[in-house]
């Protein structure tokens, strides 16, 4: 059974549409991370899946039950808010304890799963403290805490790592990572940011301009992006994209840039539609290397990432293009670089965005 | 979150909605109902249409206790608000002292106006009020306050300032508060000095402050009612009238509820009529300003 | 230093006019206390004798014998702590209702409801007292307490600081299978508290000082407030001649009052602070 449907959900905040006909479906015990810039939707679908807000038209399923007629105390789900949204009137153990509380589950109940639950957390020595008397990093597990001794069918976690500094930010990563295996239950992210969606979601769900650009597992994503948006939102630094023209050549497509430098990829000519395409090439495709070079290019800013450097440079014709060097790259603003671009790591993007790859080894 | 959800609001706020149709707006309606009938002590009333308020424009009583009413506040709204200003420039410092002091010029505040005019009756009393005293002893003859047609208003206006001044010096200090303190710093280094500072930059940023004070001041003065009836009950020959003061007389006094209903109808659109003149004016100069 | 570069130049005028108008501040409670502390019979004719010794406190001591005063002292008690009960609780559930509910008509209510401030006292006052007399609650408790329960400002304050919570909170709450009751009752009342406390003082205040209507309202005067009986006994000085002991009912009358500001300074002058920022 799954954990999740979504059913031609749509939802628009007066004249403005927000969400346009999405579809999904989530199996059990995943954890899936909505993924996409700010205004894409995908808080809006996290909050209608909660029961914060109603949607226009559709139907959520959580575990084979209609949910989208209940109010959301009633929808077995739990929610960690970006800014915790703990209770600052109440003590930590209150805060656990107040949604078991409303539910009559019984005190000694109500306490033993708010032990557990701290302890888990490492929260135990702060259950009688206030918000106002913690940490941000402890506040989060308060919240999630708050979440965990509900045990629903369902978590959803609003952007939980925005709000926390960089050293927290990849602690608490590994932690929400560790939760993970220790949680009967689906979770769904809410994110922007691409490497958290990357490292702790077993699908990702891209979601831009109101629709859902693409459902998959990270790396699927990531080598099979389903289009230009999918292609250049995952990955850091960006995938460059060129204007490319196809050019005779044998059953697999070989384009020329517009600087004329030829790739021959590993795309099937047959999928490929009419009209411009583009290829599109991620940094570590192409290299820094004066023997093998393919292309010419004029370095414009070199990025020394410590154990790899990024090179941006301009092709003959100004086309923009990131390449990937070693760390003691020597190279410099204004030198001349040769790069040898990898065409059967190129991607082909059609005149409407869809995307084309290689075949997949059998 | 259904319609069911909507209706369930309305629960929260019924008690306080049935309380207010019934006690303000039926009343403000049936208010109006009534300054069109002549009702006397046997409670039947006959529709006289705007009778009453005909009478009103010719009733030289009616009239001059709305000159009094206008002359005293007049008379209040400017010293009020000159006097807590300068009393919150004076106090807007930290420290004991100055804490006490703020204390004491918000104390007679907390009064209520029996006490107030029960206090002041016994100062500005000619014979046996404090003032009264003080005058003997510096050889001069007291003033009759009190009973001096000319001297009375100005006796309300003394009281009434002594008893109201705390509010707005606080809203004033609060209004100080808010002033960030680079902008002084900035006119420092501009070699501004303390008359410019005050006109330049203490008095437009408080502006909104002053606006606040004189329009609840205008429409609180122009209210005016116990210090006339317990002061000086009205007198002499109703040189102390105000307008509410007239209200009340004429309806617990004579019974002329629907006559009096009429003078609190009027009375109520003059002081719409002042406080929307005084918005739009003080709007319409900030418009000008362009912002 | 700040203090140097904030206009306050205090001349050593300025400083003697400040003192001088502490002085015009102080001067008439004192003169009142002084009165208070004479016999009656001193005073009369000659009231720079209580300037002089010999003072007195028998006037006080009538003062608890009168049970007339007693009673008045209280009548403002029940009224007063009634009405600031009374206005706690509608303000708070309407407030709540403005601030977070949605229901039909909300927006026009709030109006209707705001258009109230704007309503001076003396335009409902009369019908006001024929609504009462007809209801028979004239000379009553609830007859003095229940017109000061319907102050716009109180749902308006109310409404105002309520909104300032964050609505996440709500939702939270939501989720946790909170019902509109409790995240009204368990919630949102608790973390008003100060607003609570600012707005009970107010109206504490505005019940105990009130004139207008208790003085309409209660005929008897066994049912009157401490304001009107002072006011009644003022009235009747002229057939009296006990001075002494007229001042010493204004005392009685402001040390329960003058005690509530003392303990409760830091909330009124909150109160006025917010009041100004808006």
């Amino acid at each position: 059974m799954a954990s999740l449907e979504l059913r031609g959900v749509r939802k628009a905040f007066g004249a403005t549409p927000i969400l346009d006909d999405v579809n999904l479906t989530l199996d059990s015990r995943e954890f899936i991370a909505f993924l996409g810039p700010s205004g894409s939707g995908k808080s809006t679908l996290l909050r209608i899946i909660a029961g914060l807000e109603t949607a226009d038209a559709g139907e959520v399923w959580i575990e084979g039950r209609r949910v989208d007629t209940l109010p959301p105390g009633q929808r077995d789900i739990a929610m960690v808010f970006q800014h915790y949204a703990l209770y600052p009137h109440m003590s930590v153990r209150e805060n656990m304890a107040f949604g078991l509380r409303n539910a009559k589950v019984p005190r000694d109940e109500i306490d033993r799963r708010v032990d557990e639950a701290a302890e888990v957390l490492e929260i135990s020595p702060l259950l009688d403290r206030k918000p106002a008397e913690m940490s941000g990093g402890q506040r989060q597990r308060v919240a999630i805490g708050r979440a965990l001794v509900k045990q629903p069918k369902l978590f959803l976690l609003d952007e939980p790592l925005s709000n926390l500094d960089a050293a927290l930010r990849l602690r608490t990563r590994v932690e929400l990572a560790q939760l993970k295996q220790k949680v009967d239950a689906a979770v769904i992210m809410v994110t922007h940011d691409q490497a958290e969606a990357m490292t702790l979601a077993d699908r990702i769900v891209v979601i831009n301009d109101r629709r859902i650009q693409q459902v998959g597992a990270p790396m699927e994503i990531y080598s099979r992006p389903a289009n230009t948006f999918v292609a250049q939102f995952v990955g850091s630094p960006a995938m460059t994209l060129a204007e490319a023209e196809l050019i005779d050549g044998n059953g697999l497509a070989r384009v020329k840039l517009g600087d004329g430098s030829i790739l021959q990829t590993a795309v099937p000519r047959e999928v490929l539609p009419a009209g411009g395409l583009r290829v599109g090439l991620r940094p570590e495709a192409v290299r820094v290397a004066d023997k093998a070079a393919t292309t010419k290019a004029k370095v414009e800013l070199v990025e020394r990432l410590g154990e790899r450097s990024l090179v941006y440079a301009r092709l003959g014709d100004g086309q923009a293009i990131t390449a990937e060097d070693n760390a003691y790259s020597r190279l410099a603003l204004g030198d001349d670089v040769g790069l040898a671009i990898d065409g059967a790591a190129a991607h082909l993007f059609g005149p409407d965005g869809t995307g084309y790859h290689r075949t997949a080894a059998a | 979150m259904t319609a069911e959800r909507d209706w369930r609001g309305l629960l929260f706020v019924a008690p306080f909605l049935a309380l207010y149709l019934l006690i303000l707006v039926f009343p403000l309606l049936r208010g109006l109902w009534l300054s069109f009938y002549q009702v006397d002590l046997f409670g039947a009333g006959h529709f006289v249409g705007l009778g009453n308020y005909a009478r009103l424009l010719h009733d030289p009583v009616f009239g001059t206790s709305l000159v009094n009413t206008f002359e005293v506040t007049l008379m209040i709204v400017p010293a009020l608000t000159v006097i807590s200003l300068l009393l919150a420039l004076a106090l807007n410092r930290a420290g004991k002292g100055a804490a006490i002091m703020r204390g004491i010029f918000f104390a007679s505040a907390v009064l209520s106006v029996t006490i107030v005019t029960l206090i002041w009756r016994f100062v500005l009393a000619p014979d046996a009020g404090l003032l009264g005293e003080a005058w003997k002893a510096l050889g001069w003859e007291p003033l009759p306050f009190l009973s001096d047609p000319d001297l009375v208003l100005p006796a309300l206006a003394i009281t009434t300032v002594w008893w109201s001044v705390g509010f707005p010096m606080l809203l004033f200090l609060a209004g100080l508060q808010q002033i960030p303190q680079d902008m002084y710093e900035a006119a420092a280094l501009d070699n501004s000095n303390g008359w410019t500072t005050f006109w330049k930059i203490t008095v437009p940023a408080l502006r909104r402050t002053l606006i606040l004070v004189v329009m609840l001041q205008t429409a609180a003065q122009l209210q005016l009612f116990g210090q006339s009836q317990l002061l000086t009950a009205g007198g002499p020959s109703g040189a102390s009238r105000t307008a509410v003061l007239f209200l009340f007389e004429s309806a617990f006094g004579r019974w002329e509820l629907g006559y009096a209903s009429a003078a609190a109808e009027i009375l109520f659109l003059i002081i719409l009529a002042v406080t929307i003149t005084q918005y739009w004016a003080t709007s319409r100069a900030e418009g000008v300003r362009g912002r | 230093m700040a203090a140097r570069v904030r206009p306050n130049g205090m001349t050593p005028l300025a400083w003697l006019a400040l003192g001088l108008a502490a002085l015009i501040m102080v001067a008439p409670l004192l003169w009142t206390v002084l009165l208070s502390l004479k016999h009656n019979a001193d005073l009369v004719g000659h009231s720079g004798a209580a300037l002089r010794p010999p003072y007195t406190l028998e006037n006080y001591g009538a003062i608890f014998g009168n049970s007339l005063t007693l009673r008045w002292l209280l009548n403002s008690t029940i009224v007063a702590i009634g009405q600031t009960a009374g206005v706690l609780i509608l303000a708070s559930l309407a407030g709540y209702a403005f601030a977070r509910l949605e229901f039909p008509l909300r927006r026009t209510l709030f109006v209707i409801v705001l258009l109230g401030l704007a309503v001076p006292s003396q335009a409902v006052i009369l019908p006001q007292h024929q609504l009462f007399a007809w209801l028979h609650l004239h000379n009553s408790y609830p007859g003095l307490i229940l017109p000061g329960l319907v102050a716009p400002f109180g749902v308006f304050f109310m409404t105002t600081y309520m909104r300032g919570i964050p609505k996440e909170l709500d939702e939270a709450a939501m989720l946790d299978g909170a019902s509109r009751w409790t995240i009204f009752w368990k919630i949102i009342v608790p973390l008003t508290m100060p607003a609570q406390s600012t707005l009970a003082v107010f109206t504490f205040l505005g019940a105990w000082n009130d004139y207008w209507w208790p003085l309409i309202s209660a005929t008897r005067s066994d049912m009157y407030t401490l304001t009107v009986g002072l006011a009644a006994a003022q009235m009747n000085y002229a057939q009296t001649s006990g001075l002494g002991y007229l001042m010493a009912q204004a005392v009685f009358a402001s040390v329960p009052i003058f005690i509530v500001y003392i303990i409760f300074q830091k909330q009124i002058v909150r109160a006025m602070a917010g009041a100004a920022v808006r």
